[in-house]
């Protein structure tokens, strides 16, 4: 009897696992794949390996890696260890990549079947919650976190048991504990992949949270763009509902709990707690001011407690192994692992889940295994729009909150976007500036209107209309809407900004001074031409044009009408020759 | 007590509440904290980044508005990293803030003359006040009005439409009421400092600049060579412009000030001497007095004079000395001035000499009209290269005739010669008015610029002798129009009072910034934005036909009458912002020393919004402070006002973006009130809105038996608005807009009710313009039994069988209503707990036969509601605009 098993989270989907799910499907109930039992799971992390299938024999797990129905098929007709059937083995490279990572929070994604609840108490799920509920005092398992140093994982890297020891201690009967699923940045996917992937072990890490601070309703605030989270964690909801985990009188401990999702619409600043509050009870998603903070006077002015679904997915694993399992891994401020959403020119990117303390080349070069198309490291910007880019001499820092802050970066989220020598840091940042201003509530000055500025001299330094004393202005108006802004979005905007100018002032200083852009990026800034010499006159240039601004006879060197070049590129990407360069 | 705390701010020990912010407690204490987004009246919010203090010992900057005092707090409000965040905040909104702080004409306008105001107010009927707005820059308002070359009618928007409106003549409008009625033409003097200064020349800037110093409480002595106050308007304008009559009248309201004039007596660098000596200060205002020359052959002939000369001696009554053929040389004002004269001097043929065309002239364009029907024979494109003679007597005029080239750097097409085509014309007199210059004699002392003006500091007027200041004609750039030289003038004695004050060389420029107005709208945009307005008739003031004028120096433009003025007025657009002199932006801006530009970027989407009856909307005002969203919901439940939209994009508008009027906004006004820029804007109590400084009087709402404490706006008699009171968090809508000002009339009453009403609906009839066919009245609830059917029988005689009713809508007035009605009464300053105001109320008008159902006067064409006055023992009445609005209520 084989097990056979597809990777169905979003990503998994996207590169076709449906289809090869679908197929493979159809040839079990036609009879021609016998002796076999389908099911899905969710994401393992290796996204450039999707659509990834294991095949479960009774004493082995093998992995097929970029399936497609051909792949299907093969299994039917030739059968596994057929020679056509390992040419979709997944390489030991991979496989080592993925032993040097460690995983907690991730640990069973994409290895249990995120739909049935079975699977999750299989691997131990509840566990955490039943030993929580058979005797631990709420300031039992407070102490358990605080022993375990877990932060916040959705950025800001707060003591969680500080948290829910504030909560817990608010005076009031009514309180709430709230999943901040509204996963925002650009490039970050990892609460995605663990709601999709293992929706109870977030479950169960919210019922232990919950027990903690005394809350007897939870709500987790999943952004809409997820509608597979949705869907998996609802159908989790109820299955947890079901088995008497969840709702009255659980595990007839008497700690009673209900949760639901709300659907967030969108709004980037809600991942921001107070703005998410605001959002929840009905309100345009805003900031409040702090104090008073949520655990004070939270959702509906009740003591309130917000963490993210990676922290939540933490707590399960903390409460079985105890908090000091958990504080033998990171450095000394920062414990435990964290997961990452390693994108952008990347040979391997996906999601990885490492202890604290490794390094950035590690996860670059030896999970993330360099630069696509070997191209140079240029640098990474971590935390996403809030965070900062480090450049290629700090690879070595150690991932830790204290020592990737002293770049100018944060931890954050978990976006790590990788950038080679093509990426302009200027555009990047701009880039980033653009994303925040659009996504500014517009409640307060500095944020909607500083960021709009400063995107807009950007955008003009990009363009080549840069003028001197625009740098000064930009670091001005960074500092003005560091400190005056009203929440996290606004205070932590200017960080890429400020993180290029230091690291890469002379690439703004040449967009203004020499109107260059050294990556050779910014549209205004560049022009194409064909280098004679080494143009064969093959035509595919010319052929390619979208808008027909390449002339010359076969077998002749072409030419570049400046005029009509839109600077696509179009034409340098396809030449075979390398006699295309920009100038 | 344990609630008690005790902090420090700015280093003053304060002591707080438990509870209280850091800005109520700097508040309490006097100390100023600015804001944007703040009200007690609403939720703290802290969007504006304008409130940040510091705090010892904390790291970062803290909003003040939402930040408790703390024990053993230090803070301080001004530091140099609060004043930087304050101002990149103030310049962020600013960026995205857009309109007419001051209009166009008050913006070109040298002296900074409040032309909107002056104009909106003589559009109200209020010439007393236009005329005090005019005089607190400058006294000469009869005399400048007649000859100011109005750079502002040049900026005047209106032209856009049809015609710009006649600044300068509105100008001579009021000027001439106030010297009809001299008693109210005397400004407020302060107290005397003992110090003296001593003005020579007593021309326009000599008379402005005596004219401030005296209002400051110096004392000023005027010199001047001339034997008549006035310089050049007197002795270089003719007297059909200006007559002599007028200039003296606005002299000797000078002079009743306490102004000390001096005449016949120049000076000489000895008797300079002396005024250095026995005066604080001495200001130079001798004017541009010499004829500049051509310098082209023949030009020492006889019968060759200056322009100013020539019109000197006619204002002298001197033998002009020309003959029956004059040429007057130039194209300015003085030429016209000059050849015009010739004519009434009774010349026979009079030419005017210009190397360009009419259009380059630089003189009025009516002046040039009025000029060529009186017979002036205009030559143009024709240039005097030399004078002829015969004997040392001038006989004609050599002229080289000139074609048009291409523009010069200033875009005027340059005159070029013709070659070889001359014109001789024979002639008797050449009087040549190219220019004026300076020849400052006595005062050789001074530092002088290489073409003879005295060098004055273009901030402080101080010459290069300590305490000697210089302005107008005679100073560093030399002649220009006389409003420029009083512009200067109100500068210098500003400059002066502080040198006075004992602080030397520190004066700064007293104009405020004149921020954000927009570029300049092109004739398009401003047709589109008043589309509303259709081209009316210029009016044209009465005057003498050429021949008629011609012949004399008798002054023949005759002035506006009250109507004409009152229409010309009402043609204002309106262009400054109402809110310029409330605007918490404009105010803080100035404050910090913004630079608005500095950041300029996009501008939000915006519009005006003008649908309501009582509110107008300027979104491109708007800074997002969110104060009319919150106020709307928190205060009055109505949330009929949202934010919409996201980041930079996000905007205030009316619940589900239906125009305000569809939406549940209950006109109470209090968003208006709460608005710190002029985004919101209530429609004016005078039928002309007009931005003016305000004073507030505390008063008591007498719509209804609540008696809510008020506060009434207004501009030295003309009432402006009502707003609640401080304490009081908003009013009604009757409260807020029922009275408007030219309805706005107090009768002393006594008994005698019909006396009072009648005198009322007289008035109304005789003022306002009225449907008056189908009234209805509403008699206030602060009347006895038997005041309301006095009343009510005085106002059906008066009006015949009209609908009476009670505007309080049958509210009785018990236990908690009367004692805060009682105790409103009381803070009012009236000590009896009256029953006659506040006892009677719905019950007694009831008794009296009164409607309590506001329905009955739905078919009225408009309400006048009777109220009492609480000060005072007089019957008033307030015409309720629109009959519609209680049906809304």
């Amino acid at each position: 009897m084989l097990r056979i098993v597809v990777g169905e989270g979003s990503c998994g989907i996207a590169a076709g696992a449906a289809k090869v799910y679908n197929r493979l499907e159809s040839l079990i109930n036609d009879g021609v794949l016998k002796d076999c039992e389908l099911s899905v799971t969710g994401c393992i992390g290796m996204c450039y390996l999707e659509p990834i299938v294991d095949v479960y024999t009774d004493n082995e797990r093998i992995t097929f890696v970029k399936t497609d129905e051909k792949f299907a098929e093969l299994l039917a007709e030739k059968g596994l260890g057929s020679e056509e059937v390992n040419a979709y083995l997944i390489p030991q490279a991979d496989v080592d990549r993925l032993d040097k990572q460690t995983r907690i929070a991730l640990r069973n994604c994409g290895n249990i079947n995120p739909e049935k609840i079975e699977d999750y108490i299989a691997a131990g799920g509840y566990e955490a919650l039943k030993k929580v509920l058979s005797g631990m005092s709420q300031d039992d398992v407070i102490n358990v976190i605080k022993v375990s140093g877990l932060a916040g994982r959705g950025g800001a890297g707060f003591p969680t048991w500080f948290k829910w020891n504030a909560a817990k201690s608010s005076p009031g009967e009514e309180k709430y504990l709230i999943c901040n699923a509204d996963e925002g940045d650009p490039g970050a996917f990892m609460d995605r992949a663990v709601i999709e992937s293992d929706p109870h072990n977030l479950i169960e890490g919210m019922l232990i949270g919950a027990y903690a601070i005394g809350a007897k309703e939870a709500v987790v605030y999943v952004r809409a763009e997820y509608p597979l989270a949705i869907i998996r964690l609802t159908n989790a909801i109820k299955q947890a509902e079901a088995k008497g985990y969840l709702g009255e009188n659980i595990m007839g401990s008497g700690f009673s709990c209900k949760m639901r999702i709300k659907a967030g619409a969108g709004a980037f600043v809600c991942g921001e707690e107070t703005a998410l509050i605001e959002s929840l009870e009905g309100q345009r998603g805003m900031p409040r001011l702090k104090p008073p903070f949520p655990a004070q006077s939270g959702y509906w002015h009740k003591p309130s407690n917000i963490n993210n679904v990676e922290t939540f997915a933490n707590v399960p694993w903390i409460m079985a192994n105890g908090g000091e399992a958990f504080s033998s891994m990171g450095t000394e401020d920062s414990k435990g692992t964290k997961v990452f959403a390693l994108t952008g020119k990347i040979k391997k990117g996906g999601l990885v889940e490492i202890p604290m303390g490794m390094t950035l080349r590690e996860v670059i070069y030896d999970i993330g295994n360099g630069i696509k198309d070997d191209k140079e490291f240029k640098a990474v910007q971590m935390g996403g729009p809030s965070g900062g880019c480090i450049p290629k001499d700090l690879l070595d820092t150690v991932i830790d909150y204290k020592k990737l802050g002293a770049t100018g970066a944060i931890m954050g989220s978990g976006g790590m976007v990788v950038m080679d020598e093509t990426t302009c840091m200027v555009d990047m940042a701009r880039f980033f500036l653009d994303f925040t201003a659009k996504e500014s509530c517009g409640k307060c000055v500095p944020c909607r209107l500083g960021t709009k500025r400063m995107l807009e001299i950007l955008t003009r330094i990009v363009n080549g209309e840069g003028k001197e004393g625009d740098i000064e202005l930009l670091e001005e108006l960074c500092l003005s809407i560091k400190d005056g802004s009203l929440c996290g979005l606004g205070q932590t905007a200017p960080n890429p900004v400020l993180t290029t100018l230091k690291y890469f002032r002379h690439e703004y200083e040449a967009h203004i001074r020499d109107k260059k852009c050294p990556a050779k990026q910014c549209k205004s800034l560049i022009s194409y031409t064909i280098i004679a010499d080494k143009c064969k006159g093959c035509t595919l240039c010319a052929r390619n044009c979208p808008v027909e601004a390449i002339s010359g006879s076969v077998k002749q060197p072409h030419v570049i009408d400046a005029e009509k070049c839109i600077k696509c590129g179009k034409c340098k990407d396809n030449c075979k020759f390398n006699a295309i360069e920009i100038n | 007590m344990d609630n008690v705390i005790n902090l420090k701010i700015n280093g003053k020990e304060v002591t707080a509440v438990k509870g209280q912010t850091i800005l109520q407690v700097a508040k309490e204490n006097g100390i100023d904290i600015p804001n944007m987004c703040y009200s007690e009246k609403v939720k703290v919010y802290g969007a504006c980044g304008v409130c940040v203090v510091e705090a010892k010992g904390m790291p970062k900057l803290m909003r003040s508005c939402a930040t408790m005092a703390a024990e053993g707090m230090d803070i301080e409000t001004e530091t140099p990293r609060v004043v930087q965040a304050r101002k990149v905040a103030l310049e962020l909104m600013l960026s995205d803030h857009k309109g007419d702080c001051r209009p166009p004409c008050v913006k070109a306008c040298p002296a900074g003359t409040d032309c909107q105001g002056y104009v909106g107010l003589i559009a109200n009927g209020k010439f007393d006040e236009a005329n005090k707005l005019v005089k607190d820059k400058f006294p000469l308002p009869a005399s400048i009005g007649r000859v100011c070359p109005h750079p502002c009618e040049q900026k005047c928007r209106r032209q856009a439409i049809d015609d710009p409106v006649q600044i300068a003549f509105l100008k001579r409008f009021v000027g001439d009421k106030a010297l009809e009625s001299a008693s109210s033409c005397t400004p407020d003097i302060a107290a005397d400092t003992g110090k003296k200064v001593a003005v020579i020349g007593g021309g326009p800037a000599g008379l402005s600049a005596a004219y401030h110093l005296r209002r400051m409480g110096h004392g000023v002595t005027i010199f001047d060579a001339m034997p008549h106050m006035g310089g050049m308007l007197r002795y270089g304008i003719p007297e059909y412009r200006l007559p002599n009559t007028v200039v003296d009248a606005e002299v000797k309201a000078i002079e009743n000030m306490g102004v000390k004039l001096v005449n016949n007596t120049k000076i000489n660098a000895e008797k300079f001497n002396e005024l250095k000596a026995d005066y604080d200060a001495v200001l130079v205002a001798i004017g541009a007095w010499t004829s500049s020359k051509m310098r082209i052959p023949g030009e020492d002939a006889k019968g060759v004079m200056g322009g100013i000369d020539f019109l000197r001696k006619l204002a002298l009554k001197e033998e002009s000395g020309i003959g029956k053929r004059v040429a007057v040389v130039g194209g300015g004002n003085t030429a016209m001035d000059a050849c015009r004269s010739a004519v009434r001097a009774g010349a026979e043929e009079v030419y005017t000499f210009y190397r360009r065309t009419r259009e380059e002239m630089p003189a009025d364009k009516v002046e040039v009209n009025e000029a060529e029907e009186e017979g002036v024979i205009f030559k143009f494109l024709c240039n005097p290269v030399e004078i002829l003679s015969k004997d040392g007597v001038v006989c004609g005029i050599k002229a080289q005739k000139m074609e048009l080239g291409e523009p010069d750097a200033s875009g005027r097409r340059s005159p070029v010669p013709v070659e070889g085509a001359f014109e001789i014309v024979e002639l008797d007199t050449v009087i040549m008015a190219i220019g004026q210059g300076t020849k400052a004699e006595g005062f050789e002392e001074l530092e002088l610029t290489r073409k003879g003006t005295i060098v004055a500091d273009e901030k402080t007027y101080m010459t290069s002798v300590e305490g000697v200041f210089a302005c107008g004609d005679a100073t560093n750039k030399g002649a220009d129009i006389a409003i420029r030289a009083i512009g200067e003038a109100i500068n210098a004695a500003a400059s002066i009072n502080e040198y006075l004050g004992g602080k030397k060389r520190t004066f700064a420029e007293t104009s405020q910034y004149d921020l954000y107005s927009s570029v300049e709208p092109t004739f398009e945009q401003i047709r589109e934005k008043h589309s509303d307005k259709a081209p009316v008739q210029k009016i044209v003031m009465s005057h003498d036909n050429a021949e008629e004028r011609k012949t004399n120096f008798n002054e023949f433009m005759h002035g506006f009458t009250e109507d004409e003025a009152i229409r010309e007025a009402s043609k204002c657009l309106e262009c400054g912002c109402m809110d310029y002199y409330e605007c918490k932006l404009i105010n803080y801006a100035n404050r910090y020393d913004c630079q608005p530009g500095r950041l300029a970027g996009s501008i939000h989407k915006a519009g005006i919004e003008d649908c309501n009856e009582f509110i107008i909307r300027d979104t491109a005002k708007c800074v997002l402070c969110g104060l009319c969203v919150r106020a709307c919901e928190e205060v009055t439940g109505n949330t009929a006002l949202g934010l919409v939209g996201r980041g930079f994009d996000t905007i205030v508008a009316p619940e589900m973006c239906l125009a305000l009027d569809k939406s549940k906004c209950t006109a109470c006004g209090l968003c208006v009130s709460l608005c710190p820029t002029g985004a919101l804007t209530e429609k004016p109590a005078m039928k002309k809105a007009v931005p003016l400084k305000q004073t507030r009087e505390e008063s008591v709402c007498r719509f209804c038996t609540n008696g809510c404490k008020t506060e009434v706006v207004k501009h030295g008699t003309a009432l402006l608005k009502v707003e609640p009171a401080e304490g009081v968090v908003n009013l009604c809508h009757n409260g807020r807009f029922g009275v408007c000002d030219d309805d706005f009339a107090y009768i002393e009453c006594g008994s005698d009710y019909e006396a009072a009403v009648n005198a009322i609906v007289e008035d109304i009839k005789a003022t306002v313009n009225l449907d008056l066919s189908k009234p209805a009245v509403a008699i206030s609830a602060l009347h006895t039994e038997a005041e309301a059917k006095a009343l009510m029988a005085a106002c059906k005689k008066a009006l015949g069988d009209v609908p009476v009713f009670t505007l309080s809508g049958g509210k009785k007035l018990s236990g908690k209503d009367l004692e805060l009605s009682n105790e409103a009464n009381k803070q009012n300053g009236k000590d009896t707990v009256s029953d006659i105001y506040f006892g009677v109320s719905a019950d007694g008008l009831a008794k009296a036969g009164v409607s309590s159902d506001m329905n009955v006067a739905k078919n009225s064409t408009v309400i006048l509601a009777f109220g009492e006055d609480i000060d005072e023992k007089t019957l008033g009445i307030s015409v309720v605009k629109l009959p519609n609005v209680f049906e809304k209520l």
